[in-house]
């Protein structure tokens, strides 16, 4: 009978000790798993900020690749303007033609 | 030995400490329910900004797509004088002030004086032409630094000035197609509500509402560049060689009311609108008016055709000069003629014999062609500050005003109105609202202008016959100096008197003009050439048809015009 006893005791501690390594280990593992939930999504929340601050500076230099085309496009308009385009011609010595002939549809045809 | 603690004294730390926390733990309660809000609001305001977008104003284009106005940012130079210092903390005003000068084409003492006034941040200059802005960036100044500001730009200088306007310095559309569709050339501005780091950069994660701002609309004109630039040379060197008060010039298409080119003398840079005088700022093609003298008597007599009181070959005998309402009017040096039919008197321009048209018309139908024909209200040409004219109604009309109006005396109207009426000539009758803007680019698409025949004035067949006559004037008359090779031309001069302030006319100095349109067979422009005070005087309009020889030549080359004449 005291044999008996001692043993059911021993069953007792062991379940004992059991339980607490599952409590034990469940513990770590939520633990460990809200650790790498808060790492996941700082990783995350980093990303997403670097991101950010990649599209700016993507968008900065965006809006300065098209500054620099209006300023082209305002340089060719300026090249192009006909005011300018005489003002060269004229230094170039160049004259305006006299006259221009004109070639009427029928000269043409009767010539084919 | 065991150094004892008494409970009293461990109950009073206890009851400190019960206290420190219990005061912790209400403040905490507070800002964390009554003073949330606040709290909130605080803190944000630490990392929020809320900024206006600003619209980008809308690019002005001509018929063909050439660029005539554009928005640019361009960068501002400011200074931070505290901020002047070197990696050993010394001051570097001076230094800064010397590297700058020549850069800036500015005194030293200047930006030095500047940099001492006391502000601490100041613009130095603003919106840089680029290159000097990267000359500057290129040097790496501490204390100095850029922001952008928008820029209107007008490519071609001062050619078409007068019609586009520009923008003031708070980014208002003034004069012209910038002052006209300012509304829709401003756009809308947009929000930016954003979370910032202490860097000013913008946090991905965070407030952020957006309201997009909406650009201007982009606008295409009916003006040709081309064109436009010859005529503003060729007023210019006209105004220039006659020493001119000033002029106009206005190119139409008969056709439907576009107006081509419009061009104003004196004139201004709209990049340097600040210099210019108030004088340069009016566009007399449609701000100012003259008494236009004789090329009414196109009107007056295309009204009696068409009321069918004379034929081109009614004829009356001249003696060089008309008696109405107890005033005698003389043609010009009192010249008798003799024997004249009614297209000899728009040939030779003569006064009593338009006064003898009028007549056989009378007041009544004079005025109400004069009205049909739009003069004495503006055109509603879409430009900014058109004016009107002066035709007195008829009840305040003296007898002798049948007369002089005849002959285009005792009104006033604008270059742009006689262009107009010319065209209704040249088109067959109808009377178009002249426009400049051709299509309109929105966000929500394009938008194009519909030509406005505003009324028939004349039949077809007193059009035709009008044409005819006016190209005789141009080949036989008194215009002959406007005839073209190789094009029929249709015109008529006028040189009117300036009446002065006194109510009398200004001795000795005139308003000379031509109106005309070409090829006279079937019309592709009408031009008006207006002088005042040329130094050619009673000879004026000789140098007007010059100019519109000129202008003519060139549009009708650039337009590939087929000639019509051998």
């Amino acid at each position: 009978m005291p044999h008996r006893r001692g043993a059911s005791r021993q069953t007792a501690r062991l379940r004992g000790a059991s339980w607490e390594i599952r409590s034990f280990l469940v513990a770590s593992g939520v633990i460990v798993a809200c650790f790498l939930l808060v790492l996941l999504y700082l990783a995350q929340a980093t990303a997403v900020s670097a991101a950010g601050y990649e599209a700016q500076r993507l968008a900065a230099q965006r809006d300065e690749v098209r500054r620099q085309n209006a300023l082209l496009a305002i340089e060719s308009a300026r090249l192009d303007s006909p005011a300018r385009v005489e003002t060269e011609a004229q230094r170039l010595g160049l004259v305006r033609a006299a006259t221009i002939r004109v070639v009427g549809p029928e000269a043409v045809a009767a010539t084919r | 030995m065991t150094a004892t603690v008494s409970h009293t004294r461990l109950r009073v730390l206890f009851a400190l400490f019960a206290s420190a926390s219990l005061l912790l733990s209400t403040r905490l309660a507070y800002w964390q329910t009554v003073g949330r809000a606040d709290l909130l609001s605080r803190a944000t305001d630490q990392v929020h900004s809320d900024l206006a977008v600003a619209a980008q104003r809308g690019v002005i284009r001509d018929r063909s797509g050439a660029v005539l106005a554009t928005t640019v940012d361009l960068r501002s130079l400011y200074a931070i004088p505290a901020q002047m210092k070197d990696d050993a903390g010394n001051e570097t005003r001076s230094a800064v002030a010397v590297a700058l000068a020549p850069i800036l084409r500015e005194k030293v003492e200047v930006l030095r004086a500047a940099f001492d006034s006391g502000a601490e941040w100041l613009f130095v200059r603003r919106r840089l032409p680029e290159e000097t802005a990267a000359r500057i960036a290129a040097l790496h100044l501490a204390g100095l630094g850029f922001e952008m500001e928008p820029k209107r730009l007008y490519p071609n200088g001062a050619v078409g000035a007068q019609v586009l306007g520009f923008v003031n310095d708070d980014g208002l559309g003034q004069y012209g197609v910038e002052g006209r569709y300012d509304d829709a050339l401003a756009g809308t501005p947009g929000r930016l509500a954003v979370a910032r780091d202490p860097a000013n950069r913008e946090l991905a994660l965070g407030l952020r509402t957006a309201v997009p701002a909406k650009n201007g609309d982009e606008l295409w004109l009916t003006i040709d560049l081309a064109v436009q630039n010859a005529v503003e040379r060729e007023l210019a060197a006209v105004v220039d060689r006659e020493k001119a008060a000033g002029g106009a010039v206005v190119v139409l298409d008969p056709k439907d009311g576009a107006v081509i080119a419009i061009a104003s003398s004196p004139t201004y840079d709209p990049a340097r609108v600040g210099t210019a005088n108030a004088e340069a700022l009016r566009n007399r093609a449609i701000s100012w008016t003259y008494e236009p003298g004789s090329t009414m008597k196109a009107i007056t007599i295309a009204a009696a055709l068409d009321r069918g009181v004379v034929t081109p070959s009614t004829s009356y005998q001249d003696v060089g000069y008309a008696v109405i309402g107890g005033r005698t009017l003389c043609n010009a040096q009192c010249k008798v003629y003799g024997p004249t039919t009614v297209t000899q008197i728009l040939a030779r321009s003569q006064n009593a014999g338009a006064v003898f048209v009028a007549g056989k018309l009378g007041a009544s139908d004079l005025n109400s062609y004069l009205q049909a024909f739009g003069f004495g209200q503006r055109t509603g040409v879409d430009l900014a500050a058109e004016t009107g004219g002066i035709v007195r109604p008829l009840a305040e009309w003296y007898p002798v005003d049948l007369g002089t109006i005849s002959f285009g005396q005792g009104l006033s109207i604008t270059p742009l109105q006689l262009a107009a009426a010319y065209a209704a000539i040249a088109n067959g009758g109808t009377l178009y609202r002249p426009y400049v803007v051709t299509g309109r680019r929105a966000a929500d698409g394009e938008h194009r202008t519909a030509p406005v025949p505003v009324r028939r004035v004349i039949s077809e067949e007193t059009g035709a016959t009008l044409r005819t006559m006016l190209t005789t004037t141009v080949d036989n008359g008194i215009a002959n100096a406007a005839a073209l090779k190789g094009y029929s031309v249709a015109g008529k001069t006028g040189t009117a008197q300036i009446p002065s302030d006194e109510g009398r006319y200004v001795d000795d100095a005139y308003i000379s003009s031509f109106a005309g349109f070409v090829p006279a067979s079937d019309p592709r422009m009408v031009v008006v050439v207006v002088l005042e005070k040329p130094q050619s005087k009673l000879l004026g309009t000789v140098p007007a048809m010059n100019t519109f020889k000129a202008i003519a030549t060139d549009a009708l080359r650039y337009g590939r015009v087929q000639p019509d004449r051998p």
